[in-house]
């Protein structure tokens, strides 16, 4: 179990390639802000312009990289606290797709081979002992 | 009382038990009224009356520890009082001959949560209704004398009920995340919903 190595990994009919990782820690999303602020007055580009970086540096960089330092390590000792498994199938081609099912750790290997079954065969599976969460692209 | 979960109670500004508690006196007789009763439409109606009450009951001595529960179950536990006195009133009137079965009746369906994570307290009142439940019915299914042709399809309504008791049990560990928590109150809300119908049913043979 482990954020950076698989568990399993299964091939689809399609030929899709899936990853299969589980862990017990939620690992916080990276949000940077996702708007850029416009330009307010042209005539003074070569002031707004450094800072229009500074505010990039700001919010794509500092914001979320603090936010990061702040949540990870809760999100790690919830983990650390808790009997819930995420199990995370992922696929990068032809685009970034995961698949989130949600169990406990005494029925993990079971839930990862139905799931794997499933995967195999094409199918999603919603297997007893688990709470399949949806897809994120 | 633990602090941290009083605390947290009194931060989402949680309402005191003992505000809903004293609903619970509404609907006097609910436990005894559906064994007292022969089978037939008010039996019916006392089995309903015995369901919303025990389900609300429980979901107070759940969240006993905190002496507060969060709105929304305040919300649903007073809604469950209030149609649990409205069916014991209609299986006394029904059981009086003051009414009949075809008479206008309180809302039949269980009431339902209307946000999709339950508090671990919540789920447990849940948990504890469901399993009272299913020992009643498999209690009554067991001692009424069934034909073959009913008795199968009844068992199979046990067993449906039983399997999302066995999700239930299978998802349940401490402090679940709120995935699980979803997970826990639908197979809970559904088993809680296949058990109201069961023994509604079970009431009326005759």
């Amino acid at each position: 179990m482990g954020l950076f190595r698989p568990a399993r990994t299964v091939t689809s009919p399609t030929g899709d390639y899936w990853e299969l990782y589980a862990s017990k820690t939620a690992v916080p999303r990276w949000r940077e802000r996702d708007y850029d602020d416009p330009l307010l007055f042209p005539q003074a580009a070569f002031v707004a312009l450094p800072l229009m970086l500074l505010a990039f540096l700001w919010w794509s960089v500092v914001v979320p990289v603090a936010r990061m330092a702040v949540l990870l390590p809760i999100a790690v000792a919830r983990g650390r606290r808790s009997r819930a498994v995420r199990i995370e199938a992922v696929t990068n081609y032809p685009e970034r797709e995961v698949l989130l099912w949600t169990t406990t750790d005494d029925q993990l290997d079971g839930v990862l081979d139905s799931i794997v079954a499933g995967l195999a065969e094409g199918k999603i599976v919603q297997p007893l002992g688990a709470v399949y969460s949806g897809l994120e692209r | 009382m633990r602090l941290v979960p009083w605390l947290g109670a009194l931060a989402r500004f949680d309402v005191p038990i003992a505000d809903v508690e004293r609903l619970r006196f509404l609907a006097d007789g609910a436990y005894d009224l559906v064994d007292e009763l022969p089978r037939g439409p008010a039996r019916a109606a006392a089995w309903n009356a015995y369901v919303l009450q025990t389900y609300a009951d429980k979901l107070l001595v759940a969240n006993r520890a905190t002496h507060r529960v969060r709105s929304e179950t305040a919300a649903v536990t007073e809604t469950l009082y209030r149609l649990a006195a409205a069916w014991v009133a209609r299986a006394r009137l029904l059981a009086a001959g003051a009414a009949d079965d075809a008479a206008p009746a309180p809302p039949g369906p269980l009431p339902h949560w209307h946000t999709p994570y339950r508090c671990q307290e919540d789920l447990a009142g849940m948990r504890e209704t469901l399993e009272a439940l299913r020992i009643y019915l498999a209690y009554d299914l067991q001692r009424f004398p069934l034909d073959e042709e009913e008795l199968p399809r009844l068992r199979a309504a046990l067993d449906a009920v039983d399997a999302k008791l066995e999700t239930a049990h299978g998802l349940w560990v401490p402090r679940a995340p709120a995935e699980l928590r979803g997970g826990i109150g639908a197979a809970l809300a559904a088993g809680l919903d296949g058990a109201y119908e069961l023994g509604r049913e079970l009431a009326r043979l005759t």
